[in-house]
């Protein structure tokens, strides 16, 4: 997709705001931002002042992902300096950069700010080269950028950036300042490692839960017990005598209703807490059992299949007459994000003004919450955006912040609110269960000619919470359905009669978007049916694959599916995992490779083989090895892509072999990472991780490499013991069963 | 309130504190060494690892009580510039990515790096297999103590 921008001289000006150079401009996240945008509303400033520092207040938020590494090399590619002399700062929403909005998610941040960025460099970089050659008298030509500085080549006379700033500030932007080709970048493309490696390993690295403000208290909560569980009468006493407690307070801003405990420091709340005598009563989903629920999902969940998501030809006609069919469906279950820094939130609420501390995805959601709890107006409250200890979606709810800045407010107190491990794990919003049903139509070749998808689909709770409600005063919504369901919506293949359609899997489960959000279920479905088709047909299922991509652009919608793309990531993953020769033998252990290719958004192109072995008595499953091949674009910084290869695919395992979220009666089972198993190191495959030189658009990549995982695994356990594992985790006893 | 008195990164420190407080909120909320972090609270996750008399605990599990008399070494006190073999070589293979887990995986990697200097994979994969990574950092976990554990044979 390309995202439109709008004119240059909407796009970027000078703001002479300050002594130096001072450029506002505005990064687009996707070209319906930039349509619905009438008016230039700049979100990041790009500085120099004469001390030669370069400042850029950047629009993305650090969590992991290396945002803060690689947006200053994109300035710096531009601008001609030293990356590491680029500054970021955070901006808060409000006041002196008005206009501002912080918010990361989708894997959009390196696509997004790509161009704009370098527009954004570059310009700055003609304004000073033409300041240079205004003072010297000479033509631009003759003078040369480097390393922050401008020289006149002919006679060597040389002025830093930081001399030229001001006088910079004073000439007129320009439109359209050229940019490198991406043959010539000399940054970009290169291995930098991240640049606050150091704080990190000193533990001087400050997250939203290191905040310390004088006077601060802190909170903790203890939330209704079940789903739509409201609070009935609580005894505080026995909670006020422990030593350090100084409030106890209910709270009901935030998804579920509870008592919070707020004391001198973090152990006296927690034994407060403990000391709680609360009366619960139940609501009408405290009886919620997800075992029924999932049941429910692959029987009658699908005869609600409302949305038609997608119809190319007549699959209902080409399926009665295809000579052979099968037909199979999937099930993921419910997930908790478990980020390792657990949700919190420091707030200072006063009278007419109030400061929030936050780990966030999202300062715009955090900025509602928080104004609407205090009734301040948005322009009295400051946000600090904190470093981020593990997104992967959470945290782009603000649930948590409306919970702290109620406790502040009703004390009149500065307080740091912190979620335990088991709040964390069990009160989130959790990644939703889904099914995936499938049938397929081959013809008397073996080519598949008709598939039908029915996908499911739960309204994602975000939009309430972004509509500022508490889900509980309200029945679960219902047929908010997202009819573009990632991963059904843009399935790349090229199958002549295609239906998809889309049912409404909402539960009273609050769920959200989870690393990837729909592709890990919908492609876990598709890439595991295609192989079920692929050995239906005798058909090798990596060249079965193939077989369905034409080499062309197919348009679905606003994406423009590179099917060339696609088709070559496959055939390098085959060369270079070994997909043609057999699989090594062990004593004791059956082994088998299966495949897994997917598309992130028409822009980032995937394929993935997952080699496994099992043992003999089915008592155990291994991941020994994955090769991961990727078509992203541009690659602006392999090492940090190789890292988040690496993440994507351990977060892919985790939820393929051992974790999920169960409800009973109407709460979360699992409450730590005992019972709510993620990988450990000891798990960890060996892999191989080749990214194709490419020259197209660098694509998203942070969540791009979950979804091709699970399939991939369940392929190659079906090819190492002839089980075909369709609900997730696939764990020794499924394959045993 | 009793009071306790730990040896807390070479410094002998008064603790006024319940008994029972676990020692990693003495750290945090006491002390105010912010570098060990709360992960799970119930000594599965290893996020606030430090050194007891040069053995890596989870902070989270040893009360003050326990603690009295005892000798800890918090990521703020296993190099302050960051020179640690491991802290070196933590940057050298881009380890963190949120780094959350971090100041709890190098305490673990150096200890395991006094009793065994030249782990293998299988021994580096039990010290740290009781450590959560979220954002999955484990190749270059494994790659990094290696690197840490040639930088003290060569520097010995």
């Amino acid at each position: 997709m390309k995202a439109g921008h709008p004119s240059r001289r909407q796009f970027l000006k000078s703001t002479g705001a300050a002594a130096g150079l001072t450029l506002a401009f505005r990064v687009q996240a996707s070209a319906k931002q930039a349509a619905g945008q009438p008016a230039f509303e700049p979100n990041a400033y790009l500085r120099i002042t004469p001390d030669d520092r370069v400042t850029l207040w950047a629009s993305k938020l650090e969590m992991g992902q290396g945002v803060r590494t690689l947006m200053p090399m994109m300035i710096a590619e531009e601008l001609e300096v030293d990356w590491d002399r680029v500054q970021i700062e955070q901006p808060s929403p409000g006041g002196k950069f008005a206009g501002i909005e912080l918010h990361t998610s989708g894997s959009d941040s390196s696509s997004s700010q790509f161009r704009t960025l370098r527009i954004a460099g570059a310009a700055a970089r003609e304004m000073l080269v033409a300041a240079a050659a205004r003072a010297w008298n000479v033509d631009v030509s003759a003078c040369r950028a480097a390393r922050g500085a401008v020289t006149h080549t002919p006679t060597g006379r040389r002025q830093t950036y930081g001399q030229l700033a001001t006088a910079a500030a004073a000439l007129p932007v320009p439109k359209s300042p050229a940019l490198k080709d991406a043959s010539a970048f000399q940054l970009l493309g290169t291995r930098i490692r991240r640049v606050d490696g150091l704080a990190i390993v000193t533990g001087k690295a400050a997250y939203g839960t290191d905040v310390r403000v004088p006077g601060m208290l802190f909170a903790t909560i203890e939330h209704a017990p079940t789903l739509s569980a409201t609070l009935g009468q609580f005894d505080a006493l026995a909670a006020l005598r422990v030593a350090g407690v100084k409030h106890v307070i209910p709270v009901t801003r935030g998804i579920h209703p509870g008592v919070a405990v707020v004391a001198t420091d973090t152990w006296a709340a927690v034994k407060g807490r403990r000391a709680l005598r609360i009366d619960w009563r139940p609501g009408p989903y405290s009886t919620f059992d997800s075992d029924q629920f999932l049941a429910g999902l692959q029987r009658e969940a699908f005869d609600r299949a409302t949305f038609p998501v997608r119809r190319e030809g007549d699959a209902a006609a080409a399926m009665t007459s295809a000579p052979r069919q099968i037909e199979a469906s999937y099930l993921f279950p419910f997930h908790a994000h478990a980020t390792l820094e657990t949700m919190n939130c420091t707030a200072d609420v006063r009278a007419d003004s109030a400061e929030i501390w936050v780990p966030t995805q999202t300062d715009v959601r955090t900025l509602q919450q928080a104004a609407k709890v205090t009734g301040l107006s948005p322009d009295k409250i400051r946000v600090h955006c904190q470093l981020v200890g593990g997104g992967f979606g959470r945290r782009l709810f603000a649930d948590f912040v409306a919970e702290a800045v109620e406790i502040s407010k009703t004390i009149g107190q500065p307080v740091q609110l912190s979620w335990t491990r088991q709040d964390d794990m069990r009160h989130g919003y959790f990644q939703p269960a889904t099914a995936q049903w499938f049938k397929g139509g081959l013809d008397a070749s073996g080519a598949l000619v008709a598939l039908e998808h029915k996908t499911q689909n739960a309204a994602l709770t975000i939009y309430d919470m972004h509509g500022g409600r508490n889900i509980w005063t309200h029945a679960p919504p219902t047929r908010q359905i997202d009819p573009d369901v990632w991963g059904a919506y843009d399935n790349p293949y090229e199958i002549r009669h295609l239906r998809v359609d889309c049912a409404d899997a909402t539960s009273p489960v609050p769920v959200g978007p989870w690393r990837a959000v729909e592709y890990p279920s919908t492609v876990f479905g598709r890439e595991s049916f295609l192989d079920e088709l692929a050995h239906l047909a005798g058909a090798d299922p990596l060249a079965f694959r193939l077989a369905l991509l034409p080499r062309n652009v197919k348009t679905v919608g606003e994406y423009a599916i590179d099917r060339g793309r696609l088709a070559r990531v496959l055939e390098t993953v085959r060369d270079r995992s070994g997909w043609t020769q057999p699989v090594s033998l062990a004593r004791g252990r059956r082994r088998g490779r299966g495949v897994a290719a997917n598309v992130y958004h028409a822009d980032s192109y995937i394929a993935m083989v997952a080699e496994v072995s099992v043992a003999s008595d089915l008592s155990d499953l291994r991941v020994d090895r994955i090769t991961t091949v990727v078509d992203c674009g541009i690659a602006l910084n392999p090492l940090g892509l190789e890292g988040q290869t690496e993440s994507g695919i351990t977060w892919g395992l985790s939820a393929t072999l051992l974790g999920k979220i169960d409800f009973r009666t109407g709460a979360a089972v699992q409450s730590t990472y005992q019972d709510f198993r993620v990988l450990r190191i000891d798990q960890m495959p060996a892999l191989d991780t080749h990214i194709l030189d490419s020259h197209a658009r660098p694509g998203g990549y942070g969540e791009h490499p979950v979804p091709p995982v699970a399939p991939a695994v369940a392929n190659a356990v079906f090819a190492a013991t002839g089980k075909r594992i369709r609900t997730l985790p696939i764990t020794p006893d499924k394959i045993h069963a | 309130m009793p009071v306790f008195t730990v040896t807390v990164n070479g410094r002998a420190r008064s603790v006024t504190a319940e008994a029972d407080m676990p020692l990693l909120w003495v750290l945090r909320d006491r002390l105010n060494l912010l570098g060990t972090k709360y992960g799970c609270g119930v000594g599965v996750c290893g996020a606030c690892t430090v050194h007891e008399d040069g053995r890596a605990v989870r902070s989270c599990t040893v009360t003050i009580a326990a603690a009295a008399g005892h000798a800890y070494t918090t990521i703020e006190g296993l190099s302050p510039a960051g020179t640690h073999p491991c802290q070196r070589a933590w940057i050298d293979e881009d380890v963190a990515q949120c780094g959350f887990c971090q100041p709890g995986m190098i305490m673990e990697a150096a200890a395991l790096l006094k009793t065994t200097p030249a782990p293998t994979d299988q021994q580096i994969d039990e010290a740290l297999s009781s450590h959560v990574c979220r954002c999955g950092t484990y190749t270059r976990l494994r790659r990094a103590v290696h690197r840490a554990a040639a930088t003290v044979a060569t520097e010995r």
